[in-house]
């Protein structure tokens, strides 16, 4: 009971608040493939010289106050796979000093017989296509910078280390970086690295700092560089306005108030039953001894 | 005398003479093993021994004398130790993760693995060795102590080990036989020495041996130097009570019986010394071959583990395998940013599999933590074995010895009956049971100061005492009675010749009674020549005079179990011919003159109130007679004395002939003193559903009755006596012909068993048939026990609600007891004093040794130690109880806490592509069993009580729950494993269904790491939570420890995210917790996830308590309202004959800081926060609502809302 009288309230709020944040969804991965290459993803995303450009108009459903979060959404992508976990190496991360140590990297842990910085398959594979946001032809600045935590950003990417012998190898996986700015500044990056708990994740992209109007469109230019052709991900473009409990997630707003109704239900039934069927506490008959005195 | 009975097998020996060596060794492994249940066969060959004449007992080799009660001998220590140790599946899993860790696949550091396995193992095998060690400084003492031998002419002492067969010795009075011997001489007059075989049978009354007649001579050195001779006898084998052989001195051939041979074990008592052949030697001794392996005992939980932890590595093996399953479909190069090879299959690398089974090492620490806990057992005994506790909750049967157990081996005069007049006053501890039942309060009889109280006489009466008898009606009846019980007796005063220093030795403790009677009556013998009995009577001829008396002692017609009575004829200074004799009431009526019926009515009516009051009776009588008819019996008496043939037949008849009109003079009731508080214990104990067996080397009669006196049986019970005192058996034992009387007693035992069974099965059948008794001697159990009859038997003795077992060897006691444990699978419980008990008390799952007077070998030998049989109660019913629960709930819970845990991380492996990815961070995982959820557990372990010491002895019936299992069944475990699973399931798909999105205004995305915290962080408060629920008694140490757990999570998330060291490591929760907790996300979480979780638990444990009650519950409600004083007071009813021991344990029980109430649930949510506040209202004054609204948590769940 009262679990309902706390639940039920917090529910609501929660709920709320999440209705609240407006949200722009929008997959593309299937429609930016030129038509000559439907059927032939792969060969199209691996070829160097494709034309990756590809333009989307988004329409603002409701007002969006700023700052509104770009997010890119990745599915079926086991960032989470025990390979791919392991595969990075803080100590490098965080110090120059520590260019040389590459252990867990593998496969990702030197090319062309020097170390790379920063080594492993998540570096490696780093997301990289590109988002370019236009507003009535007038180009709104996505800024880049603090979308990773600060903690991160402070003490597990060192400012003094620059990338290095990056996505040198035979096999490009993914984004290059540029070797002339700290790691701690590079935050896709950073972001990239704190890998998602599940294989369907979203990353922050960006903040757009501006106000969007409700029925504005928006037009969208992108760069469709990242592979998930080759085993099946879809690619998402999430524009999305917080709130005090974050992102658009109805999840604990219904879960608060399914448990504080069960919670009311169940203290009704246990009213009921009490009222219907009493038990006399302690009623020395429901001994088992007593009830059956012949059997034990 | 410390373990010569604790040897652990017994071995045989090579072959009889040195011709037989090569039948001999084929023998040898076969008769290697003692197997229980039968009676070791015997070896159909046979030794000889040269007396005294080592060199010709070279060539045999017979064993040393020395002996090893070792478990392990340095070479052997290490591989049977080990192996020992991997009989735990527990053990030997971990050896395994052990062994795979080192390999390069596995994902895991193998230091993890190995130090705590190793440490385990160490800790063990020190412990091993250290108990082997004073097991072997036991037997060195033993082995070294010096006894006197036979060598050129004179004595020598030597170290027992040295001794050989064939070698004279000298036993000194109260010395230790070193070895089986054959007696030869004695300085007793007729080569007569008497021996104490506690030991062997736990009786302490003395055993007369008689040498044979040609060997008398042999006592002196110079004499005995001549002896030379050759035993033929048996092969060494386990049976105490039977010995054949030959002894061939100087051509003749002389048999051998039981009487002579003095077995090793037992000591010399009222004998200067004697002169004895060494026959058998160390382990080849009757008493070692009866003593069995030390087994190392394991509680059946444990084993019931074991399986749990084999379950549970079957579900993990199958979780593994899917996982590798899925692993292999799941792998493909498409992933191009795994970097794989290009091998596929090299992904079925079982990496995922180890990733899993770690979990489950997990379930080692359950092994630690109750290790950890058995240390506590505030019993007011002593727990030898610590992992036995919660057996002691499951206990079935008992089986229990009789002497030093159930009695005290205290005979004492209670009261008497002379000339149809009952006299004493005091009042046997069945007689106070009756009219306890019967709602009657007995006033503790005021002791009068006068009261004479010494060992052996517990008779108060004013009107026998001080010569007051002489004012009594008949005060001729009265002397005649005395001077019965002064003069017909075969006692020996010893010591001083004064009332107050003389100590009787006497066969049987019955008689020193009679006789120390006789002194506090006035009648004080205190000299025995061969022909005379000098008794000191005081008030005879008036008050107060004092005069010695000496009879003069013409025939002694001796007691035995035929006869069943004794008769000494007499004559007084005076002249008087008179016949004295005392036996069983059935006899001496026969042999009554007639007449006088009032005084044979009355003082049989008397008998039967003596005999219903657990007392042992005698009928005394006399006959005067003249001296022509004496001479001419006498004439009789002396032929028959000299007879060659049939000796002991003739006495007897002739015997008839003078022991008949006899006139009654009264009857005597002597207590075989229970030990304190039986009668009661067992009436609770039985009420407890727990069946008591007596198992005891006493005669029929005696057992019988001890089993009235502890109200085994009383008369409304159907008994069914199997026995082989029959007259058909007999008649045929007295042919002579072994094989013959064999054959006829197994014939008789199996149809008698046959017949009780199917009377048995008929009683059952019928509603309110009578309770059955069984009552079997050893003879008949030797057979019965035999495999073809040992199913009748269990199924007879299953049937039965109390079983009493006479004259029964040690071994047979463990082959019963084992009976029990093997064949119906129960738990059994042996309890016993002596060293005769030791074999039974290790055969037993349980063994509890009394620490009484017979020394402390079944202490040494026990798994708990008892200082009287009536702690029984505490020991089973209440710390048996509580053990018993709470094992199974913490075993429950770790079982429940690792398989939420661990399934979190199975439902995250199917999202991580099979991979084996870990869910948490290590040290989360590794903390999580000893830190996070470790000390509540413990707490629970320590001190959780369903209901209170007092109430669990006043509802024995409770005790039941333990012996049906109710709390560790596999229902019980699957209803936790569904709850694991529904948890988990919430753990893992809240967090993660509640994290897909931005988390605060600032939109940041949370990692694998944050997500995996969360969900930790709720697993240790519901976790930690689902204890409170678990817990009958929630005291502050409950709170402490949950409260400190949680805190003590926070504290090391806190510091471990926060410092980085310059250490290569995956900094995985770098910073998480702060990441965390600066979003909303954490703490709505954090409210609901545990809320949900133990959701389920609660609604369950609500429809359980409310529609299923456990018989607990019931009795925490029926007491709900009784504050604690009430029951108290009437505990200290109970309590004030209890000894300081268990007032001790019972202060202890009511300290204040154990409040333990009934707050089953009695709180308003599940949720971790309410609890707090909830026992807060508990704890409050009660109001008449609050009564209420502990009462159930229905009304719990209203109160708030309506207040």
């Amino acid at each position: 009971m009262l679990i309902s009288v706390i639940f039920i309230p917090i529910g609501v709020a929660s709920l709320l608040a999440s209705r609240d944040v407006v949200e722009i969804v929008d997959r593309y991965e299937t429609d930016c493939i030129p038509a000559n290459y439907t059927g032939d993803e792969l060969s199209f995303i691996q070829d160097p010289s494709s034309n990756k450009t590809c333009s989307r108009t988004l329409t603002v459903p409701k007002h969006m106050k700023q700052p509104i979060y770009v997010y890119y959404q990745l599915d079926n992508f086991y960032q989470n796979h025990r390979r791919y976990v392991k595969s990075r190496n803080d100590k490098q991360l965080r110090s120059a000093d520590n260019a040389n140590s590459t252990s867990g990297c593998d496969p990702e842990d030197r090319a062309n017989g020097s170390p790379i910085v920063p080594c492993g398959l998540i570096a490696w594979s780093l997301f990289n296509d590109t988002y370019n946001f236009s507003l009535n032809n007038e180009a709104l600045t996505v800024n880049t910078s603090g979308i990773s935590w600060k903690s991160d950003r402070d003490k597990k990417f060192g400012d003094n280390v620059y990338p290095r012998n990056f996505q040198n190898g035979t096999l490009i996986g993914g984004k290059r970086l540029d070797p002339s700015r700290p790691l701690s500044e590079q935050e896709d990056l950073i972001v990239w690295m704190r890998t998602a708990a599940l294989p369907t994740f979203r990353k922050l992209y960006g903040k757009i700092e501006v106000d969007l109007e409700a029925n504005s469109t928006i037009s969208v230019t992108l760069e469709n560089n990242y592979n998930t052709y080759s085993f099946g991900g879809k690619k998402k473009l999430v524009l999305s306005t917080t709130r005090w409990l974050g992102g658009k997630n109805d999840f604990l707003g219904i879960a608060y108030l399914t448990v504080g109704g069960l919670c009311f239900f169940l203290a009704m039934a246990f009213i009921v039953v009490y009222l219907v069927k009493p038990r006399q506490l302690g009623d020395p008959s429901y001994l088992s001894w007593n009830r059956s005195p012949s059997g034990h | 005398m410390g373990g010569w009975d604790r040897i652990r097998g017994s071995r045989t020996r090579l072959g009889g003479g040195g011709s037989r060596n090569s039948q001999a060794s084929d023998r040898q492994s076969s008769s290697r093993t003692v197997r229980l249940g039968s009676v070791r066969p015997q070896h159909p060959g046979h030794r000889t021994i040269y007396c005294n004449d080592r060199d010709a007992n070279l060539p045999v080799r017979f064993k040393g004398n020395s002996i090893s009660t070792t478990k392990y001998n340095v070479a052997t220590f290490f591989p049977k130790g080990l192996f020992e140790q991997f009989r735990r599946v527990a053990n030997l899993y971990f050896l395994m993760i052990s062994i795979l860790s080192t390999t390069p696949i596995s994902p895991v550091n193998p230091v993890t693995n190995m130090v705590p396995l190793s440490l385990v193992l160490l800790v063990s095998l020190v412990k091993e060795a250290f108990e082997d060690w004073k097991r072997l400084q036991n037997d060195m003492v033993i082995n070294s102590s010096p006894i006197d031998i036979l060598q050129d002419q004179k004595w020598e002492s030597i170290p027992w080990k040295k001794l050989q067969v064939g070698d004279l010795v000298r036993v000194k009075q109260d010395g230790f036989f070193p070895a089986d011997l054959l007696l030869l001489a004695s300085t007793n007059p007729d080569g007569v020495c008497y021996t104490e075989t506690a030991n062997l049978d736990g009786e302490t009354n003395l055993k007369i041996r008689k040498a044979l007649e040609r060997t008398w001579d042999y006592l002196l050195p110079d004499k005995a130097a001549e002896f030379k001779g050759e035993i033929q006898c048996e092969q060494p084998n386990n049976s105490l009570y039977t010995f054949t052989g030959n002894l061939i001195i100087q051509k003749q051939t002389l048999p051998l019986s039981p009487n002579q041979i003095l077995l090793r074990g037992c000591s010399l008592r009222n004998t200067e010394y004697i002169v004895g052949v060494v026959v058998f030697t160390g382990h080849e001794t009757k008493v070692m071959m009866n003593s069995m392996n030390v087994p190392s005992k394991r509680s059946t939980l444990e084993r019931k583990l074991d399986k749990l932890i084999l379950t549970l590595f079957g579900v993990l093996f199958l979780m593994c395998l899917i996982g590798a399953i899925g692993s292999g479909v799941f792998i493909s190069r498409k992933y191009y940013y795994l970097g794989l090879d290009e091998s596929v299959e090299d992904q079925f690398n079982p990496n995922n599999r180890f990733v899993m089974i770690k979990f489950i090492q997990s379930t080692q620490f359950i092994n630690k933590d109750l290790h950890m806990y058995h240390v506590e057992s505030n019993t007011p005994a002593l727990a030898r074995t610590s992992n036995l506790n919660e057996e002691l909750g499951q206990v079935e049967y008992i089986f229990s010895d009789k002497t030093g157990t159930l009695t005290r081996n205290l005979m004492e005069f209670f009261k008497c009956s002379i000339g149809g007049e009952v006299y004493g006053t005091g009042i046997t501890e069945i007689e106070k049971g009756g009219a306890q039942r019967n709602g009657l309060r007995i006033d503790g009889v005021k002791k009068a100061t006068t009261t004479v109280h010494e060992k052996g006489f517990n008779f108060d009466d004013p009107r026998l005492m001080l010569g007051a008898w002489r004012n009594e009606r008949d005060p001729d009846s009265c002397k005649e009675f005395f001077r019965c019980l002064a003069i017909c007796h075969t006692v020996l005063p010893e010591g001083d010749e004064t009332p107050e220093k003389i100590t009787y030795q006497a066969a049987s403790p019955d008689e020193a009674a009679l006789v120390t009677a006789a002194k506090n009556f006035g009648f004080f013998f205190y000299r025995r020549t061969p022909t005379m009995i000098m008794v000191r009577e005081s008030h005879v001829e008036k008050m107060g005079k004092i005069e010695d008396v000496s009879y003069e002692i013409l025939s002694v017609l001796e007691f035995n179990s035929t006869r069943k009575r004794q008769s000494v004829i007499c004559r007084y200074p005076n002249g008087r011919l008179v016949l004295y004799c005392k036996g069983a009431d059935t006899v001496i009526y026969e042999r009554l003159a007639h007449g006088n019926h009032n005084i044979k009515k009355t003082t049989r009516e008397h008998l039967e109130e003596f005999g219903s009051a657990g007392l042992r009776t005698l009928c005394l009588a006399y006959r005067d007679l003249s001296s022509d008819l004496y001479e001419t019996w006498n004439e009789k008496f002396i032929q028959a004395k000299s007879a060659l043939r049939e000796r002991e037949k003739k006495l007897d008849e002739v015997a008839d002939l003078i022991e008949k009109d006899l006139i009654l003079i009264g009857s005597t009731a002597i207590e075989d003193k229970l030990q304190d508080g039986v009668p009661s214990c067992i009436e609770t104990l039985s009420r407890a559903g727990i069946k008591i067996w007596v198992l005891t080397g006493d005669k029929m009669e005696t057992a019988i009755n001890i089993a009235y006196a502890c109200s085994l049986i009383n008369n409304d019970m159907k008994q069914f006596i199997i026995s082989s005192e029959t007259e058909a058996i007999r008649e045929v034992e007295s042919r002579g012909d072994t094989v013959e009387t064999e054959r006829v007693i197994r014939a008789s035992v199996k149809q008698e068993l046959k017949r009780c069974l199917e009377e048995a099965q008929h009683y059952l059948h019928t509603v309110s048939g009578p309770k059955l008794a069984l009552i079997i001697d050893g003879k008949c159990l030797m057979y019965a026990l035999d495999p073809n009859l040992r199913v009748t038997l269990l199924n007879l003795s299953l049937n039965c609600s109390s079983v009493v077992c006479c004259r029964v060897s040690p071994l047979q006691k463990a082959q019963v007891t084992s009976l029990v444990k093997k064949g119906a699978r129960k738990i059994t419980l042996s309890i016993g004093d002596g060293a005769n008990d030791v074999s039974m008390i290790q055969a037993a799952h349980v063994g509890v040794g009394i620490s009484g007077l017979e020394g402390m070998q079944a202490v040494m030998a026990s798994d708990f130690a008892i200082a009287q049989f009536r702690f029984l109660t505490d020991l089973l019913l209440v710390h048996g109880r509580w053990s018993y629960l709470r094992i199974c709930k913490v075993v429950t819970y770790f079982f429940y806490k690792n398989l939420t845990f661990t399934l979190t991380q199975f439902w995250f492996t199917f999202q991580t592509g099979f991979s084996g990815q870990r869910f948490y961070d290590d040290w989360f995982q590794s903390l999580y069993n000893v830190i996070f959820t470790a000390l509540p557990v413990i707490i629970v372990g320590l001190f959780d009580e369903d209901v209170s010491a007092p109430l669990s002895k006043k509802y024995p019936e409770l005790y039941k729950e333990g012996i049906r299992n109710t709390f560790f069944k596999w229902r019980v475990l699957s209803v936790w494993a569904f709850f694991s699973v529904y948890q988990s399931l919430v753990f893992y798909y809240f967090t993660i269904a509640a994290s897909r999105k931005g988390h605060n205004t600032s939109g940041k995305i949370f990692g694998l790491w944050d997500v995996s915290t969360m969900a930790f962080t709720c697993i240790v408060i519901t976790v930690n939570g689902r204890l409170l629920m678990a817990c009958n008694s929630i005291t502050r140490w409950h709170h402490i420890s949950i409260a400190g757990s949680i805190v003590a999570w926070f504290v090391f998330i806190f510091l471990y995210s926060g410092v980085s060291t310059p250490y290569d490591r995956q900094e995985n929760i770098f910073f998480v917790i702060y990441v965390l907790m600066s979003t909303s996300y954490f703490y709505l979480t954090l409210l609901l996830v545990p809320v949900v979780a133990l959701l389920g638990d609660f609604v369950y444990q609500g429809i359980q308590r409310w529609f299923f009650p456990y018989d607990y519950q019931i009795i925490q409600e029926i007491h709900r309202n009784e504050p604690e004083v009430s029951s108290r007071t009437e505990l200290m009813e109970i309590g004030h004959h209890l000894t300081p021991d268990e007032e001790r344990s019972f202060a202890i029980a009511q300290l204040p800081r154990e409040t333990s109430k009934h707050t089953g649930f009695a709180f308003d949510s599940p949720g971790y926060e309410s609890f707090f506040a909830s026992q807060a209202g508990v704890l409050a004054p009660q109001k008449p609502w609050d009564v209420a609204r502990r009462a159930s948590m229905r009304s719990q769940q209203r109160t708030p809302k309506k207040n």
